[in-house]
């Protein structure tokens, strides 16, 4: 068996070694609670504050703008829910945002609509990318907030966040940004873009499941989600994961210190990829191609397969790939992304997400060139003669 | 390095889990899959979506197993094949049996097509039934033989099944899956419903297709076999022929329902001694016996899961579909001794001892 290929980074990435480095004293002896007032609480309040500072500077931020969160999830969440709960005292009752985001912004959204919000959804292209004439009629001054995702995780379209964020200020609306799979690829500096929220997740460049961090522009209300203590100010409360923030922080600098390089790297290697694939399935499908994309995304829909097949003939073959949407019970269910870009229903379901990252070379690239279209031609030939 | 490959369909029952554990250890590259076939998403609270509890079973078994577990998404064709089939049946009066449906067209045609894309040649399931050298054969246990939910499948997939529990009795499947240490699975209470319906509630899952005003759901006569209307019904969907319970009282000997009428939503009910039947008439007939028999030949013959094979005769045969593999056409039979409740919608399956020939869907008596 060659060696096993993970192109699954959008999903998660691995847990790099210095990040593990960093994080191993605070589960041995530096295991104190940032809030107590001894020496051990001391020593753990110190290298939080030291995390937070370090994030802050990754995102051009300053320190009391970075918030830890668990998940990206719940930075979403936060930002969604935080601004459309403090804005709809000041009359704004609308949210608005595109079709293609993350779960957790739709989620967070509907559940805007049910304690009364009007959903207003942003019109994409076929390429994912927001339309701005959309943009413009739908963002009002009645509007609580606004969010658009910076790169699209299953079809790596990137928008333009500053124009919009901006565009969104003239209105007087919170503008949020999910930056999970930008953070690392695309630079982020909250000292020259104007948005106002942005979530990142650690575990998509390379720190633990567990850890996140939203931005949180000064003089950005924000109602909290949580109740309780006063940590990060009473915005967050709840013991702060001290590890995972230390960790966090450390694979944060390392992904801007290698931004410019990898995603150098890594727009090679799909493109090669891509171009590999086209050259041999003639008729492939590449989502989002004509939109501006991040380096590190590859969508393809090879007509007459079905990504459930696929996948699992590339995990038999030991090469990891998504559909980029997958239902509780871990069977993939129909992309409303794609959807949202009008993909076809049939093209849709054969859609099959390859993301690159830190584990990826040439030499997986060149094995997934041959293998890829050897199980798409296969797939093809069973259902062809199905029909 | 070249195991044979066999796709286990895991349903994260015990039968299931021991089938698969059985190929592992006799050496074969298993690869276990579990189906989604619908999601109750939020049309029934309190219950997990899709039965994600037996997903969960299936993949643990999986794991404990070292083999990979995938989930296929199968909502689609099983909806079409199967429930939009089993709605219109009860729609018209009969009495459906989704289980023969969803093996003839999801298990063993649907999944078989994943198994030939992921390069198994085999398949294998915890159905308690035995395929030999092509042949399908009763389960080694006559309580639990499920031979009769498989006579729909098609003729070539036989040879590529291995159903390892039809060798061992269910007791001896438990203490297989105890002996190996799948205790996730070991003492799992057997389910009886049929998966896709809540709560053995089958009107509930009609009146979600057709709406609570459908002709099956709505009140109808009972009448007797000499036309006297002898009270209401809440709907037709609720009767199926043999069945004792919920009809009028009052007489001196116990009432069955002898048949359906869907066109003026009547429920015609008699004596027990009115529901035996000497004749059969099916459809949709396939046949798993390499040598198909021909008209005039003898027969055994079983009308319901659980009743006794009785001899008959193949009084007529009209294939239509040779050409499809020995699938389509009618046949009629003559048994030898009436049968009761012989009810449109069941199958009736053809034996010659333990060999499965081949059935088809009951149209009349």
């Amino acid at each position: 068996m060659p060696p096993a290929v993970y192109l699954d980074h959008a999903a998660t990435t691995p847990v790099r070694a210095e990040v593990v480095a960093a994080m191993t004293p605070f589960f041995g002896p530096r295991f104190g609670n940032p809030s107590s007032l001894h020496r051990w609480g001391r020593e753990a309040r110190a290298s939080l504050d030291e995390a937070r500072e370090r994030v802050a500077a990754c995102l051009g931020a300053r320190t009391d703008e970075i918030c830890f969160t668990s998940c990206g999830t719940e930075g979403d969440n936060f930002a969604i829910l935080g601004a459309w709960r403090t804005a709809r005292q000041h009359g704004r009752r609308a949210v608005v945002t595109s079709g293609i985001e993350h779960k957790a912004i739709l989620g967070a959204v509907h559940q805007a609509a049910a304690e009364g919000a009007e959903e207003r959804w942003l019109a994409v292209d076929a390429s994912g990318t927001v339309e701005p004439a959309s943009f413009r009629d739908l963002v009002r001054d009645d509007v609580a907030v606004c969010s658009v995702m910076w790169v699209n995780n299953e079809i790596g379209t990137v928008q333009d966040i500053p124009v919009l964020a901006d565009e969104a200020h003239g209105q007087g609306v919170t503008f949020h940004t999910d930056a999970v799979q930008a953070f690392g690829k695309i630079a982020i500096d909250a000292s020259r873009q104007p948005f106002d929220l942005l979530t990142v997740s650690g575990h998509k460049i390379g720190a633990p499941k567990g850890i996140g961090a939203l931005y949180i522009r000064r003089g950005t209300p924000l109602e909290p989600l949580l109740h309780g203590g006063s940590q990060d100010a009473g915005r967050r409360p709840g013991t702060e994961n001290v590890a995972f923030v230390v960790g966090f922080a450390c694979a944060a600098e390392m992904a801007v210190a290698e931004r410019d390089a990898e995603s150098a790297r890594l727009r090679r290697l799909r493109d090669a990829l891509e171009a590999a694939l086209v050259a041999r399935i003639p008729d492939v499908v590449v989502h989002g191609r004509r939109g501006q994309r991040a380096p590190h995304i590859l969508n393809v829909s090879v007509p007459g397969t079905d990504s459930e097949s696929m996948l699992m003939a590339l995990d038999l073959a030991g090469v990891a790939a998504s559909s980029g949407s997958a239902c509780q019970s871990g069977s993939v269910s129909p992309s409303h992304v794609l959807a949202a870009i009008g993909v076809s229903p049939d093209v849709a379901s054969a859609a099959v997400r390859m993301s690159l990252g830190v584990l990826t070379t040439d030499e997986h690239v060149g094995r997934v060139a041959e293998l890829f279209p050897a199980l798409a031609e296969k797939a093809r030939r069973l259902t062809g003669s199905r029909a | 390095m070249t195991r044979p490959r066999v796709l286990a369909a895991m349903s994260g029952g015990v039968d299931s889990s021991v089938a698969a554990a059985v190929l592992v250890e006799r050496g074969f590259d298993v690869i276990g899959v579990t189906m989604k076939l619908f999601c109750h998403g939020d049309d029934v609270p309190d219950r997990p979506c899709c039965s994600l509890e037996s997903i969960n079973d299936a993949r643990r078994v999986c794991e404990q197993l070292g083999i990979p577990h995938y989930v296929l998404n199968m909502e689609r064709t099983f909806g079409r094949d199967v429930v939009d089939d089993f709605v219109a049946e009860y729609a018209r009066g009969r009495t459906p049996i989704p289980c023969v449906r969803c093996n003839t067209f999801t298990k063993f045609r649907d999944l078989v097509a994943k198994a030939d894309a992921l390069d198994a040649p085999w398949i294998a399931t915890g159905h308690y039934a035995r395929a030999e050298a092509g042949v399908m054969r009763r389960g080694r246990d006559s309580h639990k033989d499920q031979s009769y939910f498989l006579w729909g499948i098609d003729r070539a997939v036989v040879a590529r099944l291995l159903l390892p529990v039809g060798d061992l009795t269910k007791a001896e499947t438990r203490a297989r899956a105890r002996a190996l240490g799948l205790d996730v699975v070991a003492d799992k209470i057997e389910s009886q419903d049929i998966c896709f319906v809540p709560d053995g509630d089958h009107a509930a899952v009609v009146s979600r297709r057709l709406g609570a005003g459908a002709p099956a759901l709505a009140p109808g006569p009972f009448v007797t076999t000499g036309g006297d209307v002898v009270g209401e019904h809440g709907g037709f969907v609720r009767y199926t022929v043999g069945q004792r319970r919920g009809l009028p009282g009052g007489s001196s000997r116990p009432l069955y329902v002898l048949a359906i009428r869907p066109d003026d939503r009547a429920v015609v009910i008699g004596p027990r001694e009115a529901l035996f039947g000497r004749s059969v008439v099916a459809r949709e007939v396939n046949w798993l016996a390499r040598v198909p028999p021909r008209a005039g030949s003898p027969v055994e013959v079983q009308v319901r899961h659980r009743a006794p094979a009785v001899p008959a005769t193949i009084a007529r045969l009209e294939m239509t579909g040779e050409a499809n593999g020995g699938r389509g056409g009618e046949i009629e039979l003559a048994l030898d001794t009436p049968v009761a409740a012989i009810a449109p919608g069941q199958s009736v399956v053809f034996y010659t001892r333990d060999e499965v020939l081949g059935g088809g869907v009951i149209e009349r008596q």
